[in-house]
């Protein structure tokens, strides 16, 4: 665990200038400049788009199984069920990688910690924006690792209930869906910086703010998804768990905060 | 140090151990480090993986040495899983690759140099010329895809320009070949070309298992395009190593040329940790040739020295910028085509390969689409003044 400091960067053309002039020269030589086209790219991209086919489907209804008993199935309103379908599974996939990333945090946290750094105070004591906490208090001098904790098993809990949904729904919350299966690839970098060992605590909270942003943009829209589909019965815990985000949202915003201001040039930052 | 490779025993085979852990390490600071302790890690890499190859290829064949052979692959394996590991996950693949080729051109630049034989001189500067090329075109997939400098890899050793195009280096399959070295070659002629024929062979594997982890059509198909190039490159090689010499004498060449690269990269390391495993592979390795020279006395009733000589190791490959003459090279030897195992002008070129470079290239070139009217630009090709933000 080091921290941020300045030192022997090799990576800018400043550090090397004479070498650099050598390479413009061989450019000037070899390659000049001519105007930027990448047309030709452009064309070979699009033509493959055109032709593509799709990551995949949306899985059909579970069957039931034999013997199981008649459930009674929700049914969805508009005019793309499977389409709730997939947004359900999205949400189930990033809830399921987010609480692994909260689990990466809290080793990163408590490495920390335990080598007696004291670097997140308790988020009650941040200087947050309290309009956006106003469905959710936080509570009372709990501690950071605590919070942690609790922000994690919030992650899961969301999960449960996605998957309760999906289920409720007759679908199967095991599947992985296309929007599932595109917002894994899309968190696959943020697994990458969670898990390094020589990333700081700030620059994984910096990432987790990514998670979280998506997470509130995403239940929002999964909220007017269920609505617009008849579920009214969900609306409620979709827009509880809304609350829980946003909450999520102003702590990891208030920690990075305080250690980019507060704690430059230690090992958390 | 003096290495006496007839005589110096280095660590035995039964003190070779590793825990993962060890294997395991810190990695270098893709960063801070100078990019040359890539390059080496690079080579070392690719030399324990053919070290690997050569071996189990000589345990299909060679019923007496099984045990010994399973014995040295298995701490083989340990040490290309340590050097290789030593490449940090920040890294993206495309920028990994930037580093393939920074080591494929400055290595084999310096092995065109160090290269005794005049015809094997001139066809270490032909496969020179064309990973040179591809530098150029992975440069710009880096930066028109990832948005990325490959000077932040390069960091200023290696230049960033075309020399003979991609798109000309697909030949007909019996024109990759060359002469082979003869058996009474000079061993630093014998090094060489297992070196870079161990290098291609690795970086024609890590193409061929990251292309097809691209979403981007474009990069599938660069990366299909120069795999196929560093297949030819593959053959080039491992044509100027001797077909006669038979599986034992592979091997102790083969242990021979760990010693040697792992005593040039010792010799100049700048990063202390991994210099120390470099001095620690190198112990390693003489305890492997020991092990090989027993062999080859045994089963082959023949003197190491017929292979070794005096048992001092050739000239080092030198880990640093050969920009001069790569230079040099571009403006004598661009026009260079193959026709059989010779070089020759453009214009009398193997006739096959125009039949199979038009076949592959019928439906475009990856690798010059790429890089269309692309320069090399610090910062990026975005950074250039006459690239105006709308």
């Amino acid at each position: 665990m080091e921290s941020t400091v300045p030192g022997q960067n090799r990576t800018g053309a400043a550090v090397t200038p004479d070498q650099i002039d050598r390479m413009l020269e061989a450019v000037r030589e070899l390659s000049p400049q001519v105007p930027i086209s990448t047309l030709a790219i452009d064309v070979e991209r699009q033509s493959y788009i055109v032709e593509a086919e799709s990551l995949g489907s949306v899985p059909q209804p579970a069957p039931r199984a034999k013997g199981a008993p008649k459930k009674a199935k929700a049914k969805v309103k508009g005019a793309s069920p499977s389409l709730l379908m997939d947004k359900l599974g999205e949400r189930i996939a990033f809830e399921r990688t987010g609480s692994r990333l909260y689990d990466a945090l809290i080793s990163k946290f408590l490495a920390l910690s335990n080598a007696g750094e004291d670097v997140l105070p308790p988020a009650d004591s941040l200087r947050l924006d309290r309009e956006a906490l106003a469905q959710r208090e936080l509570p009372k001098g709990e501690a950071a690792l605590d919070t942690l904790k609790r922000i994690r098993a919030e992650e899961l809990r969301h999960l449960k209930l996605l998957a309760d949904t999906v289920s409720g729904l007759g679908g199967d919350p095991t599947a992985q869906t296309p929007c599932a299966d595109v917002i894994a690839a899309a968190s696959a970098g943020l697994v990458q910086v969670l898990t390094d060992p020589r990333t700081t605590l700030a620059q994984c909270l910096n990432v987790i703010l990514t998670v979280e942003l998506t997470d509130n943009a995403g239940w929002e829209l999964l909220s007017e998804l269920t609505e617009n589909a008849g579920q009214g019965a969900l609306v409620e815990q979709f827009s509880a768990a809304l609350a829980d985000e946003r909450q999520h949202l102003v702590i990891v915003r208030g920690w990075l905060e305080s250690l980019l201001n507060n704690q430059a040039g230690t090992p958390a930052v | 140090m003096t290495i006496d490779l007839l005589r110096d025993k280095g660590t035995p085979l039964s003190e070779q151990r590793m825990s993962w852990k060890d294997m395991v390490g810190k990695p270098i600071s893709k960063l801070d480090d100078d990019a040359f302790t890539r390059v080496r890690i690079i080579l070392m890499n690719g030399l324990e993986l053919d070290s690997l190859r050569t071996k189990q290829v000589a345990l299909r064949s060679n019923r007496d040495a099984r045990v010994q052979l399973a014995q040295l692959m298995r701490i083989e394996q340990h040490q290309a899983t340590t050097v290789n590991w030593l490449i940090g996950a920040d890294h993206s693949p495309i920028e990994t690759t930037i580093g393939y080729e920074q080591t494929a051109i400055e290595v084999t630049a310096s092995i065109a140099k160090l290269e005794p034989d005049p015809y094997l001189a001139t066809a270490y500067r032909y496969a020179l010329l064309e990973d040179f090329d591809h530098l150029y075109r992975y440069s710009a997939l880096l930066d028109r895809l990832e948005g990325k400098d490959a000077n932040n890899i390069v960091q200023g050793y290696t230049d960033i320009v075309p020399a003979r195009p991609t798109v000309v280096h697909h030949r007909a399959p019996e024109h990759d070949l060359l002469r082979p070295y003869g058996a009474d070659a000079p061993l630093a002629t014998k090094l060489n070309a297992l070196t870079l024929t161990g290098g291609e062979y690795q970086t024609h594997d890590y193409y061929m298992n990251i292309g097809p982890l691209f979403a981007d059509p474009l990069a599938r198909q660069l990366y299909a395009e120069i795999a196929s190039v560093e297949s030819q490159h593959i053959t080039h090689y491992g044509s100027m190593l001797n077909p006669d010499e038979s599986p034992l004498e592979k091997l102790l060449i083969g242990e021979a040329c760990e010693v040697w690269n792992y005593a040039g990269c010792l010799e100049q390391e700048s990063n202390p940790r991994v210099k120390a495993i470099w001095e620690k592979f190198l112990d390693y390795e003489l305890g492997h040739l020991q092990a090989v020279v027993d062999l080859f006395k045994d089963a082959e009733r023949r003197d190491p020295a017929e292979l070794l000589g005096d048992g001092k190791l050739p000239k080092f490959i030198q880990f640093k910028s050969h920009r001069d003459f790569v230079r040099e090279t571009i403006s004598r030897e661009t026009q260079l085509r193959k026709d059989g195992t010779e070089f020759v002008p453009e214009e009398a070129e193997g006739a096959s390969s125009i039949i199979y470079r038009e076949a592959v290239n019928a439906a475009g070139s990856p690798s010059s689409t790429v890089a269309d009217t692309y320069s090399w630009t610090p910062g990026t090709e975005l950074m250039r003044t006459d690239v105006k933000a709308a």
